[in-house]
């Protein structure tokens, strides 16, 4: 028996809480998480069952913490885990799985199904088995300070490219200021077009805000790994840049998993509350509407849908600001027939973009977005989360799809109303 | 591991990427290629040249995306798609063309 295997078994026995207790003994077995989830009912395999993933740890439950399980172990006839069994489950746990939370939505019994499942990947990274591909994206975001391993270099010199194409100077390390704005990797690498965009709504609503030079990375590798240590690193980076420039409000960006971990997770891993807010990007855009500070001219007339991020609308709970949004700047918005909490995930987040292993699952689960998208007849999709948008633009060309895919804040700074300040 | 071009010895990793960015030039390109069993045509090395150019200004290499819509703005819309890049570099455009270019293997978000 192996340390690292042993370490994973201790993990496992710990993270059992009063909640995971409840949630083994209340299943019913039956079945309607698999009905939710995009990765049994596109492949029909009910391996993929969610509640299924966390076996291992359902077994460690029964033969420690109940009497009948506590029997059957001193009878032989209940096995213990081995390290093979936690080998298995790595398929399950992180492999096909986006932690996208629809299982606990539709749980009868209210089981919070993703809860475990994280806690499930908890003890299998303890055991050394987390994906090599999201081992590597922690390191890099510790030791480099972004996911994907660029520099501040790298972000300094979008920003300078971003102040040529719109004049506006864009502050780093600026203390005071109303906001900390945190961008995600695949942002400034893939869709560096917000921070323009940014830079033209803030300065035509009379936002002050700041990049820091310290936190400017809002992903966390740690929330998909299960390992709360490195998380709550890359929240401390956060918090503590907040607190040195003295700024009350952090902005999450267009990143589902982002929110999640700064947003909802942060203050627990870190063991205190924050001393400043954290708003989702499309919260602060529809606050700056409400109080009329966001005017926008002209009107999409296209067949225009939004793919909810599971992380940000259906487990952060940010629903209607993404149509308030919408609704100002288009004629003819059309919702999925499954949309809001409900909607079905990309099928690329939970860390399984990175998983190249992964890859041919990832485009088969596709299929949901394709059919949720082709019965609208649109022409554009819009989304608020830069992973989604990826495996959206990735499923839309590998299905020769003629969709266009959008982030909401870049369609609001298309329709920006621009005056001139006195 | 180790490449051996005109006597020289360039040390790379498991999958065949530079150890070193500032050893790279035209004939370990042209060595790294030949070891995939592919020959480098001057369409490829626009796409090599423009890969590097974009490192030594942004200190990454551009992902797929932003590779394909650069490709295009300066060589043409006929060059700035998918399809083209992937004919040039069937292992995929940003894989293949980074080891050519000398420059890390690309990463992904999470």
């Amino acid at each position: 028996m192996s340390t690292s295997f042993q370490q994973g078994i201790n993990v496992l026995k710990k993270v059992i809480d009063a909640p995971i207790a409840a949630y083994f003994s209340s299943c019913t077995s039956c079945g309607l998480c698999a009905q939710a989830c995009i990765f049994y009912t596109e492949t029909g395999n009910p391996k993929y069952t969610p509640i299924r993933r966390v076996e291992p740890m359902r077994r460690i439950w029964e033969q420690e913490f109940t009497l009948v399980g506590k029997a059957k172990k001193l009878l032989g006839l209940s096995k213990p885990v081995t390290g093979q069994d936690l080998k298995d489950n790595v398929e399950l746990a992180f492999e096909s799985c986006t932690t996208c939370g629809r299982c606990t939505m539709v749980c009868p019994v209210g089981n919070d199904i993703v809860y475990m499942i994280r806690r499930m990947r908890e003890g299998l990274t303890a055991a050394g088995l987390a994906p090599k591909s999201l081992q590597a994206a922690a390191v890099r975001t510790l030791e480099k300070g972004s996911v994907m391993g660029f520099p501040l270099k790298t972000l300094e010199a979008m920003i300078q490219a971003a102040e040529k194409e719109t004049g506006i100077k864009i502050n780093i390390d600026e203390p005071n200021v109303d906001y900390l704005l945190l961008l995600s990797s695949a942002e400034v690498m893939q869709f560096n077009e917000i921070i323009g965009a940014l830079a033209q709504i803030f300065k035509e609503a009379g936002v002050s805000w700041t990049f820091s030079s310290d936190a400017y990375e809002a992903g966390n590798p740690g929330m998909h790994m299960g390992a709360s240590e490195i998380e709550a690193q890359m929240i401390n980076r956060i918090v503590k840049a907040a607190e040195q420039l003295h700024i009350k409000n952090v902005i999450s960006p267009e990143c589902g998993h982002a929110y999640m971990a700064i947003r909802w997770e942060g203050p627990n891993v870190i063991g205190r509350p924050y001393p400043f807010k954290v708003f989702h990007i499309i919260e602060v855009l529809d606050n700056l509407r409400k109080e009329g500070r966001l005017k926008t001219t002209g009107l999409e007339s296209e067949r225009i849908t939004f793919h909810d991020p599971c992380q940000a609308a259906r487990r952060g709970g940010v629903n209607q600001p993404q149509r308030n949004l919408l609704n100002m700047v288009t004629s003819n918005f059309i919702e999925m027939t499954d949309n809001q909490s409900c909607n079905w995930c990309c099928g690329g987040g939970g860390g399984m973009n990175t998983i190249e292993s992964a890859e041919p699952l990832v485009k088969k689960v596709f299929n949901r977005k394709k059919k949720q998208i082709d019965e609208l007849d649109v022409t554009t999709v819009v989304t608020m989360c830069a992973t989604c948008r990826n495996t959206l633009e990735e499923g839309i060309e590998e299905n020769n799809m003629n969709i266009e895919v959008m982030g909401l804040t870049e369609l609001l700074a298309n329709h920006l109303l621009k005056e001139k300040k006195s | 591991m180790a490449l051996e071009v005109n006597g020289k010895s360039y040390e790379v990793d498991e999958e065949g990427y530079l150890a070193n960015l500032n050893e790279w030039n035209p004939e370990v390109a042209a060595a790294l290629a030949a070891s995939d069993d592919a020959e480098l045509t001057e369409s490829h090395w626009e796409v090599i040249n423009f890969l590097r150019e974009y490192y030594e200004e942004y200190q990454i290499a551009p992902a797929v995306r932003v590779l394909t819509k650069a490709i295009g703005k300066r060589l043409g819309k006929d060059k700035g798609n998918s399809k083209y890049l992937y004919e040039l570099f069937p292992y995929g455009p940003a894989k293949q063309a980074c080891k050519y270019a000398g420059l890390p293997k690309p990463t992904g978000c999470v």
